[in-house]
């Protein structure tokens, strides 16, 4: 460990000093009680952390789960796990990245050694445990302000001007691809996406009701009408998001779900549909009933986005499951491998088979955050996005 | 014309299985007249005698079953008068989207399964005018029964009566419920809920999958020595013990997979199953009951664990039940060890009761005039 250290000590004599240590960030001390707006101090990189410097944050639901008090995460903590920037500085040992370059955020990190990892299954990478503290691994932190130790949201914090992330969690970004645009692909697009190609695994010709079509939703009829679904569905009480979900790819659009059981039940025969997937900003027992309902034999619910903590939303009496053989399932990152589906979906992108500019409905300043969140809340936006000022 | 046959039938949930005697008409079109040889006790007739399972009543109990084809009406081409068939519990008529699809078990004419109705509306057994269905349009608890063609598959000749039995329901719902619908793979931990008739084919099937640890939880110890016999590597009476060991041998990966074939479906064993599978861990739920799954999403979403139910083990009746008895004549698959003891028609409320004390794997009813 000798080597590593030599190599830290060399660097923090260079031009390093003459880079910023504190940085304006959206912290939550703790539920209940908004966004603040707070002057951190930032810690340089160790070994496997890069220092990147934001320039554009997705709002996503996940975030509010933690101001609303429907998550628990440790407080304070620095909200954001949709981010793109450049990465200023590396830490002793770094491979993925160097300084200069273009990075999105994985919100899930990817060792690329352990078993999920080894097994194709990097959603679930083990070194992705402290996503609700921020903790590094070594058990310390990077954020700090008045003595007192901050995370950042899934060990990011992409609601900084800057941050120490690992290594493991950046992601290239090409040249030609927008910031704005390269932070929704953090996690709500391959979490939606993935979510119907993945983790539900839609096959051509199939139905599908999504329900919910916001950052991650839209993403999930994006990815659900590519695999070739026949109908895709809609379920959203908010007129704004039926509508934007038929650019994305939805055949039927439908503000409750009894009425869209009645059309599901007609255009398939009584068959019902082949998948839900629940991506409604909170899950409630309502909805999963609704979703296991709408499925039919062979039948498979996704669910998606989180529900309150407190609450066991997921109620299934097991005959319902057995009849007719319906699974349900979670999906984590809808089942993405970050490391390959971040390059591909940035891919399909550039090459206009998946809509990302239309997912951006506002972009906010930093201080404009709780607006943002309330914009969110109020049904106004399928993604905001905050642009950072440097 | 028609017949008179004696059968077990249940005229209300709650009361005992009653023999008597019922008119049986002739086989209609696609339909076939069977002399049962042997009949599987199953958990699921028990739960529609206790009636924790809707039923429509009357019915003749009994939906494993195997015998000799002794009629068949116009247009049966599957079988022929004299066949050695067993019964499946799901019908298979081979041609509807799920059949064409390689997923019999969720055949679309398979719908009168709770009320023993023929697919033309009507009945085949009578009691004193009244209609009587049979368990999952069988009624294998009588000594003759007209089916579905759809119900029935051709066994081979050798293959005893009590041992075909059982492949209507119990092995490969079992045995599928682990090699297809949990999809068990080599070097997997499974932990298995209950070692009856069902789980102990569950055991079987896991195992030779490749599963490197299978753990059986039953508190039954003679469910539990068998279940060794059948291939179980580790068994507990409680499901706390089996998790604590599920912790340490995984290093606190947890199992890949749970299968629950508990006789009684109940809240507290679906909890114990997710939480003993970890990351993209799949419960199978097999059995039927009250229970429910009672769960945050995070619970689901953390892990990406998947709560799955299973028809028939996901089997295509057509091509398992011949394969699994290919196994077992070739010694791969062990069913005379599941049966326990044999009751005569007349004893089929003792045979309940000896399941419900835990004396049995699976008993089996021998039709006395049976072939």
């Amino acid at each position: 460990m000798s080597a590593p250290r030599a190599r830290d000590a060399r660097r923090t004599e260079g031009p390093r000093e003459a880079l910023r240590l504190t940085t304006r960030a959206a912290v939550a001390r703790g539920p209940h009680i908004g966004w603040e707006i707070a002057e951190l101090r930032l810690d340089e990189p160790k070994a496997h952390e890069v220092r990147v410097k934001f320039h554009a944050a997705g709002l996503c639901h996940s975030d509010d789960h933690i101001t609303q008090g429907d998550a628990r995460p440790r407080f304070p903590i620095v909200g954001g796990h949709e981010g793109a920037g450049v990465v200023e500085s590396v830490g002793p040992d770094v491979r993925r990245v160097k300084a200069g370059d273009r990075i999105v955020c994985s919100y899930i990190p990817a060792c690329g050694a352990c078993k999920p990892c080894s097994t194709g299954r990097q959603n679930m990478c083990v070194t992705g445990r402290n996503a609700g503290s921020g903790m590094f691994l070594d058990g310390t932190f990077r954020f700090h302000l008045d003595g007192e130790d901050l995370g950042g949201f899934c060990s990011l914090g992409t609601f900084s001007q800057y941050a120490v992330v690992s290594e493991w969690a950046c992601i290239p970004l090409p040249e030609d691809v927008p910031y704005e645009v390269g932070a929704l692909v953090s996690c709500g697009v391959p979490a939606g996406w993935g979510s119907a190609v993945y983790a539900a695994g839609v096959r051509a010709g199939d139905t599908v009701v999504v329900f919910g079509a916001g950052g991650v939703g839209s993403n999930a009829v994006q990815g659900a009408r590519y695999a070739g679904a026949r109908h895709v569905v809609v379920i959203d009480p908010v007129e704004f998001k039926r509508e934007m979900s038929k650019v994305f790819g939805a055949t039927h659009a439908f503000a409750e779900a009894a009425t869209a059981h009645e059309f599901v039940a007609e255009a398939t025969g009584g068959r019902l549909a082949d998948h839900a997937i629940c991506t409604p900003g909170v899950v409630t027992q309502e909805i999963v009933e609704a979703a296991l309902d709408i499925v039919g034999k062979g039948g498979k619910v996704t669910i998606t986005a989180a529900g309150k903590a407190t609450e066991k939303a997921v109620h299934v009496p097991g005959i319902l499951l057995i009849r007719g053989q319906r699974q349900i399932r979670g999906a984590l990152c809808g089942d993405c491998n970050p490391l390959y589906d971040v390059p591909n979906l940035l891919d399909l992108y550039r090459s206009g088979d998946l809509k990302l500019d239309e997912l951006i409905t506002r972009r906010y300043r930093l201080d404009e955050i709780n607006d943002g969140y309330r914009d969110l809340a109020d049904g106004r936006n399928i993604r905001g996005v905050i642009v950072h000022e440097h | 014309m028609g017949m008179t046959t004696r059968a077990a039938i249940c005229r209300k949930p709650g009361t005992p299985w009653e023999i008597t005697d019922l008119e049986l008409d002739d086989p209609k079109s696609g339909e076939v007249r069977i002399q049962f040889a042997a009949a599987g006790l199953c958990h699921s007739d028990d739960h529609i005698q206790k009636g924790t399972a809707p039923m429509r009543m009357p019915v003749v109990g009994g939906h494993e079953g195997a015998g000799i084809v002794d009629a068949v009406g116009p247009g049966v081409t599957r079988v022929a008068a004299g066949d050695h068939v067993a019964c499946s519990f799901v019908s298979v008529c081979g041609t509807c989207r799920y059949c064409a699809t390689g997923r019999q078990n969720l055949c679309e004419k398979s719908v009168n399964a709770a009320t023993g109705m023929l697919p033309d509306g009507t009945f085949r057994f009578h009691a004193d005018g009244v209609d009587v269905g049979g368990m999952c349009v069988l009624g294998t608890f009588s000594e003759y029964a007209v089916v579905s063609e759809f119900s029935v598959i051709p066994i081979p000749g050798d293959i005893p009566f009590d041992v075909a039995a059982l492949v209507s329901c119990g092995v490969p719902t079992g045995w599928g419920s682990a090699v297809y619908v949990a999809g068990v793979r080599a070097g997997d931990t499974v932990v298995i809920y209950g070692s009856g008739g069902v789980g102990g084919n569950a055991v079987q099937g896991a195992r030779f999958a490749g599963a490197a640890t299978v753990v059986v939880v039953d508190p039954v110890p003679y469910k539990r020595e068998m279940a060794e016999v059948l291939g179980a590597t580790h068994t507990f009476a409680d499901a706390a013990k089996a998790h604590e060991f599920v912790v340490e041998t995984t290093s606190g990966e947890l199992a890949d997979h749970a299968v629950i074939t508990v006789g009684e479906l109940d809240d507290e064993v679906i909890g114990h199953a997710l939480g003993v599978v970890g990351r993209s861990g799949q419960v199978t739920i097999t059995a039927v009951g009250g229970g429910s799954l009672d769960a945050n999403p995070g619970q689901l979403i953390g892990f990406q664990r998947r709560v799955q139910g299973a028809v028939f083990g996901g089997c295509n009746p057509l091509y398992d039940v011949p394969r699994l008895l290919a196994l077992y004549r070739s010694g791969h698959l062990k069913i005379d060890e599941l049966i326990t003891r044999r009751y005569r028609l007349e004893d089929v409320n003792e045979g309940y009761r000896d399941m419900a004390d835990g004396k049995n794997i699976r008993g089996v009813i021998i039709h006395e005039e049976g072939p």
